[in-house]
């Protein structure tokens, strides 16, 4: 028992010791650059990604490349019956009459996609059901219903998550809807069951975090444009840190159900550098029930 | 051998904590580190030095919340007593794993049922651990009473809370309790509730304690790094934390206002003058001592304490994903109903 007392207590000194260095953050600089802040690293040498972070892009809205548009529910313009100029003036597509009231609020920004090549490659019918899905958006984008977002679109809300990073386990949690992923970086085994955020498990290959996530149902999307995936979606992400207030992050995305073949996308993770930045409630829940339950009962809280 | 060790192996196994009587513990990823502080070096550290809570926890034990009225006045149990607990839940676990139904609840009575015999069927139930029977009547310690402090308005509301549970009437998705809403139980009993699991994963990174609740997904991530509380208020509040020695403290305040809503139970309710402080203590490899005090004059003629011991579930034991609100058609099954009811079909 006095060995082993002996032993931590050196174990231990030689942990304090690396655990004061992970501490110390080094620069580099290049010519003309101001001096960027390296990553810091934990007690085992491995990156450390604890933080708040946040995507800074329109790929909620689409994942595609996409210009500004009035709203996402739009009511289509009426066919042009008339050559250029030889007809009084028509409507281009106006905001549906549900969302008609949010006026530029309601709109859509402009983005650039974030999909490696910007073609997202559907099996035919496929394509078919990604435009019904948009034209339903409003009955159908489970992020209206406060449903978990899924994987990789919890990533890109517009919302910050913070990362978590302990020795077995890596944490990201999300702010909506109070959403958590586990990453599993010891050996757990497959899911017992399909989950809406899926089944995460980690490794690292090298300074990257490489994250296999499988077991998803069906019921997510991409974003809100419609884009969709079957059960057998299957997810490889990756974050590697390029400095210490920067992610970059690709997913890797593959269906045989639904896609062609694999496809990417890609985008930076922005460190939240707020002096007491916080993941806060977004218990969206409570704001959807009115709008799913409220003209099912006896009484309509809503028009009371 | 030295008589230290056998005293400390002895009130271990009577489940009795003691400073310094740690088993031996540690994941091999855990580091014995000796703290900046100077306190024991013998329970397990994070590698970077703060005390390890990390694990699944939950509560196993027989004691309920408040003393039952048939043990007024009795704040332990007999040694006889707490033998012929131990003797019926033994029978319980037997019946259990040989797969008799209604055996998987365990109680001996009604009143010890937390949701007062609308109990799910043994599929729900988590099965094969058996509770550990601890001599003390209720987990309130104080009052010495062991029971709910309320102020009479509290009292009246948890009665009705109580009776109008699974009875309704459900006219609208305001009459369900916000737990059938899938919104939350609250965070009050969160360490120790959940008649269908109640398992909590603790998981530590540099200056934060996280910890997930499997039930509702709910979630904690709390600060350790000496900030004061935020202002915005939060259905969980704004818990800050700090190591006092080998236990973690949280204070918690700033809740939103939600008791205009129904509650299955009153004393979980958070209002703005809700004000929680817990205290987490690794007792031993196999047991945190969780501690509660719950002030809020809204609902309490005084602050209540409980002490629970939560117990370690295995390495490889998981939280799954709660997609209780994904999947609520007990809302619509439930709102349907009442209508029917109300039309008289």
């Amino acid at each position: 028992m006095r060995t082993g007392l002996t032993g931590a207590i050196v174990g231990g000194v030689l942990v304090a010791l690396v655990a004061v260095a992970a501490t110390r953050f080094g620069t580099t600089a290049t010519a003309g650059q101001t001096e960027r802040v390296t990553f810091a690293r934990t007690a085992d040498g491995k990156p450390d990604l604890n933080g708040i972070w946040q995507a800074l892009n329109t790929a909620n809205y689409d994942i595609q490349a996409h210009p500004a548009r009035p709203a996402m529910a739009l009511k289509p313009a009426p066919p042009r019956t008339s050559p250029a100029g030889l007809g009084r003036a028509t409507p281009t597509d106006l905001p549906a009459a549900p969302v008609l009231a949010l006026g530029a609020v309601g709109g859509v920004p402009a983005g650039k996609g974030v999909v490696e090549g910007n073609e997202i490659p559907y099996q035919p019918w496929a394509a078919a059901r990604k435009k019904e899905n948009a034209d339903n958006w409003l009955t159908r984008d489970p992020e209206i219903k406060c449903y978990l977002p899924g994987v990789p679109r919890a990533t890109y809300l517009p919302y910050p998550f913070q990362i978590l990073e302990s020795t077995n386990k890596i944490l990201i949690a999300y702010e909506f809807a109070g959403a958590t992923r586990t990453i599993n970086m010891d050996d757990v085994g497959s899911s017992p069951a399909d989950t809406w955020m899926g089944w995460s498990r980690g490794h690292w290959e090298g300074d990257t975090l490489v994250v296999d996530v499988t077991s998803f149902n069906d019921q997510t999307w991409f974003d809100r444009a419609g884009n969709f995936h079957s059960e057998a979606l299957h997810v490889v992400e990756r974050y590697t840190p390029v400095d210490h207030d920067h992610l970059m992050y690709q997913a890797t995305i593959e269906d045989p159900k639904v896609f062609t073949r694999p496809w990417k996308i890609s985008m930076p993770l922005y460190r939240r550098l707020e002096k007491d930045a916080t993941v806060l409630e977004y218990k969206c829940v409570e704001f959807v029930e009115q709008l799913l339950y409220g003209k099912l009962g006896a009484r309509d809280p809503g028009a009371e | 051998m030295n008589r230290l060790f056998v005293l400390c192996t002895g009130l271990l196994a009577a489940s009795i904590p003691l400073a310094g009587c740690s088993a031996s513990t540690a994941a091999p990823d855990h580091a014995a580190a000796t703290s900046t502080d100077g306190t024991s070096t013998t329970s397990p550290r994070t590698p970077w030095g703060d005390p390890d809570l990390q694990g699944v926890w939950r509560y196993e034990a027989t004691m309920p919340l408040e003393r039952p009225a048939a043990l007024a006045g009795k704040a332990t149990l007999t040694d006889e007593e707490v033998a012929k607990r131990q003797a019926v839940e033994k029978d319980q676990e037997s019946r259990r794993l040989a797969g008799e139904e209604g055996a998987a609840v365990g109680r001996q009575s009604l009143d010890e049922s937390p949701i007062r015999g609308n109990e799910y069927n043994s599929f729900w139930q988590d099965q094969g651990r058996p509770r550990k029977v601890y001599n003390r009547t209720s987990l309130i310690v104080d009052p010495p009473d062991g029971r709910i402090p309320y102020m009479p308005d509290a009292r009246k509301a948890e009665a009705r809370a109580s009776a109008r549970y699974g009875v309704g009437p459900y006219e609208s998705y305001l009459d369900p309790d916000t737990g059938e809403r899938c919104l939350t139980d609250g965070v009050t009993a969160l360490m120790w509730q959940g008649p269908n699991g109640g398992h909590n994963r603790i998981v530590q990174s540099p200056g934060y304690v996280t910890i997930l609740h499997e039930e509702y997904r709910d979630r904690r991530i709390i600060p350790v790094d000496g900030r004061p509380h935020g202002s915005i208020r939060q259905w969980f509040g704004d818990a800050v934390g700090r190591w006092d020695g080998n236990t973690l403290v949280v204070d918690t305040i700033n809740f939103l206002d939600k008791t205009n809503y129904e509650w299955a139970n009153i004393w979980t309710r958070p209002s703005e003058t809700l004000h929680l402080t817990e205290r987490f203590t690794r007792a031993d490899a196999e047991t945190i001592d969780y501690e509660i005090t719950v002030e809020d004059p809204t609902t309490f003629a005084r602050p209540w304490k409980a002490a629970i011991p939560i117990a370690r579930l295995p390495e490889k034991t998981q939280i799954y994903e709660y997609a209780c609100h994904e999947g609520n058609y007990a809302m619509s099954n439930l709102l349907g109903g009442g209508r029917a009811h109300r039309s008289g079909r």
